[in-house]
């Protein structure tokens, strides 16, 4: 006879679709990170990185310096909100790169040891949703939500007004534009119960760069790069999930005043774990490998992630409110 | 239950026929009972129902659906009733099993299972020359002498529990964690593999059947559904045939079952709706995400009545390709009415408890993406009970009508009606037994190896379905019920009634159910005479059927749990259903 409206139930259903919002544009990002939620949602992704290579990690043009060896201490802040469009659920976040980076190399005969710290290029996105369930606008859609076979489009715009000395091989800033078109797809493999959800993500994307015509006095030219991250991700528990990351990278040539380089052709490998800490905040940490590395100049790569991601709805928050929490 | 005029009464002549099957040149029609526990009354489509039924409406349009059906107000008492003919205060039935009251702890009569005081349908029909089967649940009793195969069965594959999980053996409560089943008279200690229950039954009833093909006996098939009873469980496709369908919540299905009632002719124009209980929210008042929770829960049932449709159509066209179904009565009907009471909560919605702990390690798959999972327990609750129950007051275990009215359909070679003709003849349960054994052409016997049986007090329909005539009682017979301490009475268009508060009013009530169906109106006040009249046919009930109600009620103290009860005043109270006043337009400008 009992009269139970479980609206805790519905409260966190609501509130851990909804952190699945973005948690870093310019690195590689987790899975998960395309599931939709709840729209008008906002987040702020706090993102730190702790990376080294033979590459500048902040680029993503991943311009290999044989024989170099980089490293780089990063956090990423920013902010992301959802809404319709065309009753297609679509994002936009901006992200800030901060941090520090240092490293050696040997490059036009000089070397370099350097190191520098500040803002980064601050990177700036837009994903809508092509395929799959329509835009989630109110907490029945979202209880409901499934992926199926989702498919979005997306595009990056990184603006190059981080800081940049034309005197140092290692920058903050890129001073270039560039970005990225790509198509994030998940994939629902069987029931999608909260402790029981598996996905295979899949990213493909092409990167595009204007070039850098400052670079140590260089005219700095990338081809278009081509990258696919894959993930099978699967809860271990309705709070935590795991995924198995791949990721490859092709093209990318990078040209020093019209001196091509080599086309990259790196996968790495890693893994991912999330952890839902309560109704507002989720929790990642990774790491991923370069495996394809014995040449001196294959791109090197070695990343740990963590990312705290607080999340909020104003329908939820209030919800929240009325019950006293 | 009993009538007291006219009582049914079969000569004795028949009683040998207790020790020798009858060899017939056979014609007789077979069989088949299709039991669906807990399924409502306007469920269906053909009562009015958006249910998608089909196989069930094609057996309707081919036969006759009747109106005023009663059954018991709980699924073992109906069942004891149809297969003894005898009143559940006589058969063992006199209480369920489940809630026996220390006044009737060994009485005769309250056994909790079917006594050996009674004769059963199969037995009679087995000896008349049937091959009888029964699929499903049984609820009856579960010691071997009480099992389907001993009480009349030939072939069986039964859950003898009243319900549980749809896919394995795991049962809801800690002390009986696992539940029962008999094949063909044997325990079984693991199911069939692929096992689903409304699937398997109806495997193992083609399989009977089949296994006997050809031998030229008619057979009575008893398929006794598990479905649509709780725990919603369902196969994933069947789970998400109307996602978001019910979210307009359930007063817009009461009102738009209820239209479809009045033009499909099962119900009168003019009537109203019972009154939406107390309890219940107004839908329109709710946010969409609780109704959006609670119409999943009716999502689930819709499945489920479909899917039990579905299977009923692999076993109608299993007949037609063997050349059986036009010569194959079906009666098909739900064993009392919705079930509004939150089970799971009972039984196991108390932190401490074995149940609880029970509860949490089999039964917490809880999560809505997981309702109709293994592990998961959900029922609709009492709002939507209300609108299966459509249009009529309360749900299973009340004896208002909405816990004893059911949908019935007959159809086959008896049936003289037009095809998907419609009568409000009132008919109860207990008269399934002489129908029966009036279409076996046999006769219900007085004495059992050398005791005296009680006598079976209902009528046969054969008449009313062969159209030969319009009814089957008279205006001085009278229906009678008691359970859980709750009693009714019904003698022509009145009913008294006595419920436990605040379902009822602790006292008795009086309602005229051909202008009051919905049972909105006490009248106890205005016709007190007729309150008196009805009370010295209820005495007389109590008198010749062993009635003892009982000192504990599963409904004791519900008046404590429940808030008070109110009247359900459409628009009350106008601070939270006024809307927002719009001023003319012209008159609207901007403060300067």
């Amino acid at each position: 006879m009992k009269f139970s409206l479980s609206m805790q139930s519905i409260l966190a259903m609501a509130v851990i679709l909804m952190l699945a919002l973005p948690q870093s544009v310019s690195a590689q990002v987790p899975a998960r990170f395309y599931w939709k939620n709840l729209v008008g949602g906002n987040a702020v992704p706090v993102v730190y990185m702790d990376m080294s290579g033979n590459a500048n990690p902040l680029d993503p043009a991943q311009f290999v310096v044989p024989e170099s060896s980089f490293e780089a201490t990063v956090a990423l802040g920013g902010y992301a909100k959802t809404f319709t469009l065309f009753d297609r659920s679509a994002l936009v976040a901006a992200l800030l790169p901060v941090g520090r980076i240092s490293g050696g190399a040997s490059l036009f005969g000089r070397d370099f040891t350097e190191s520098t710290n500040g803002f980064g290029d601050p990177t700036l996105e837009f994903v809508i949703n092509v395929l799959g369930p329509p835009a989630i606008k109110n907490i029945p859609q979202a209880m409901r939500y499934e992926p199926g076979f989702s498919l979005d489009l997306l595009v990056d715009l990184i603006v190059p007004v981080g800081e940049y000395d034309d005197d140092q091989l290692l920058n903050m800033g890129q001073n270039r534009w560039y970005g990225r078109v790509a198509a994030p797809i998940v994939w629902q493999i069987g029931s999608w119960v909260p402790g029981r959800r598996t996905t295979l993500e899949f990213l493909p994307s092409v990167w595009l760069f204007d070039d850098n015509d400052d670079f140590l006095g260089h005219n700095l030219s990338t081809d278009p790069k081509f990258q696919v991250e894959a993930h099978l991700t699967r809860d271990f528990h309705k709070d935590l999930w795991g995924s198995i990351d791949v990721n490859w990278m092709g093209g990318g040539k990078s040209s020093l005043d019209g001196i091509d380089g080599d086309d990259l052709d790196m996968v790495g490998v890693g893994f991912t774990l999330g952890y839902h800490v309560n109704e507002n905040f989720q929790l990642t940490a990774g790491y991923l490998a370069s495996v394809s590395d014995d040449d001196p100049t294959d791109l090197q790569v070695d990343v740990f992630k963590v990312s705290l991601v607080f999340g909020w709805h104003p329908l939820v928050e209030g919800m929240k409110r009325l019950g006293g929490e | 239950m009993q009538w007291i005029k006219l009582p049914y009464r079969r000569a004795g002549i028949m009683a040998l026929m207790l020790s020798a099957s009858i060899a017939w040149a056979d014609d007789r029609p077979n069989i088949v009972i299709i039991l669906a526990d807990d399924m409502g009354y306007a469920d269906m489509g053909s009562f009015g129902g958006e249910i998608d039924t089909p196989n069930l409406d094609a057996l309707a349009a081919e036969g006759v659906r009747f109106t005023q059906f009663y059954t018991h107000a709980s699924c073992s008492p109906t069942r004891s009733v149809m297969l003894s003919g005898v009143d559940t205060h006589l058969n063992g039935l006199g209480n369920m099993s489940e809630w026996t009251a220390p006044n009737q702890k060994g009485v005769p009569g309250y056994e909790g299972y079917l006594n050996d005081s009674v004769v059963t349908l199969p037995q009679l029909l087995l000896r008349g020359g049937y091959h009888t089967y029964m699929t499903g649940k049984w609820h009856l009793g579960k010691a071997p002498d009480k099992i389907p195969r001993a009480r009349g069965f030939e072939r069986d594959f039964s859950l003898l529990d009243g319900g549980g999980n749809y896919w394995d053996m795991k049962n809801v409560t800690a002390l009986t964690p696992r539940l029962v089943f008999t094949e063909d008279g044997q325990y079984l200690s693991e199911l069939p593999e692929g096992y689903y229950a409304t699937r398997t039954y109806t495997d193992k009833m083609i399989d009977f059947i089949e296994a006997n093909r050809g031998d030229d006996n008619p057979f009575f098939a008893y398929v006794a559904h598990q479905a649509p009873h709780d725990p919603y469980h369902l196969p994933k496709e069947w789970r998400e045939r109307h996602v978001g369908e019910y979210d307009k919540g359930w007063d817009s299905f009461r009102r738009e079952r209820l239209n479809r009632q009045i033009e499909l002719g099962i119900t009168k124009k003019g009537t109203a709706l019972a009154e939406r209980m107390w309890f219940i929210p107004d839908p329109t008042q709710l946010a969409p995400a609780p109704r959006a929770v609670l119409g999943m829960k009716m999502e689930l049932y819709a499945g489920m009545v479909e899917n039990m449709d579905h299977h009923v159509g692999r076993l109608v066209n299993y007949l037609k390709s063997i050349g059986e179904y036009d010569n194959t009565i079906f009666l098909v009907f739900g064993d009392n009415g919705a079930e509004g009471t939150d089970l799971f909560e009972m039984i196991a919605g108390t932190p401490g408890t074995l149940n609880y702990l029970n509860a949490a390690i089999n039964w917490s798959n809880t999560d809505p993406k997981a309702w109709g999972e293994p592990g998961s327990f959900i029922g609709y609750g009492p709002m939507w009970a209300q609108v299966s129950m459509t249009p009529f007051s309360q749900y299973k275990g009340w004896l208002a009508e909405g816990g004893i009215r059911n949908a019935l359909i007959v159809s086959g070679p008896v049936v003289g009606r037009p095809d998907g003709s419609i009568n409000d003849a009132v008919m109860h349960i207990v008269d399934i037994m002489p129908t029966l054994l009036d279409v076996a052409g046999t006769e219900y016997p007085t004495h059992l190896n050398g005791s005296e049986l009680p006598p079976i007090t209902g009528k046969s329909w054969l008449p009313l379905l062969a159209g030969e005539a319009d009814t089957i009682r008279s205006g001085q017979d009278y229906l009678a019920w008691e359970l859980f301490g709750n009693r009714a009475l019904r003698q022509g268009d009145w009913k008294l009634r006595w419920q436990w508060k605040p379902f009822g009013t602790g006292d008795w009530e009086l309602y005229n159910l051909a202008t009051d169906p919905s049972e909105r109106s006490n009248l106890a006040d205005q016709a007190p005479d007729k309150v008196a009249a009805l009370r010295i046919l209820w005495e007389q009930y109590v008198a010749e059927n062993n009635v003892i109600i009982p000192s504990r009620s599963i409904f004791e103290t519900l008046e404590k749990q429940l808030p008070k009860r109110v009247p359900d005043d459409p628009g009350y109270p106008p601070l939270i259903n006024k809307r927002q006043f719009v001023p003319p337009p012209e008159m609207v400008k901007e403060s300067t």
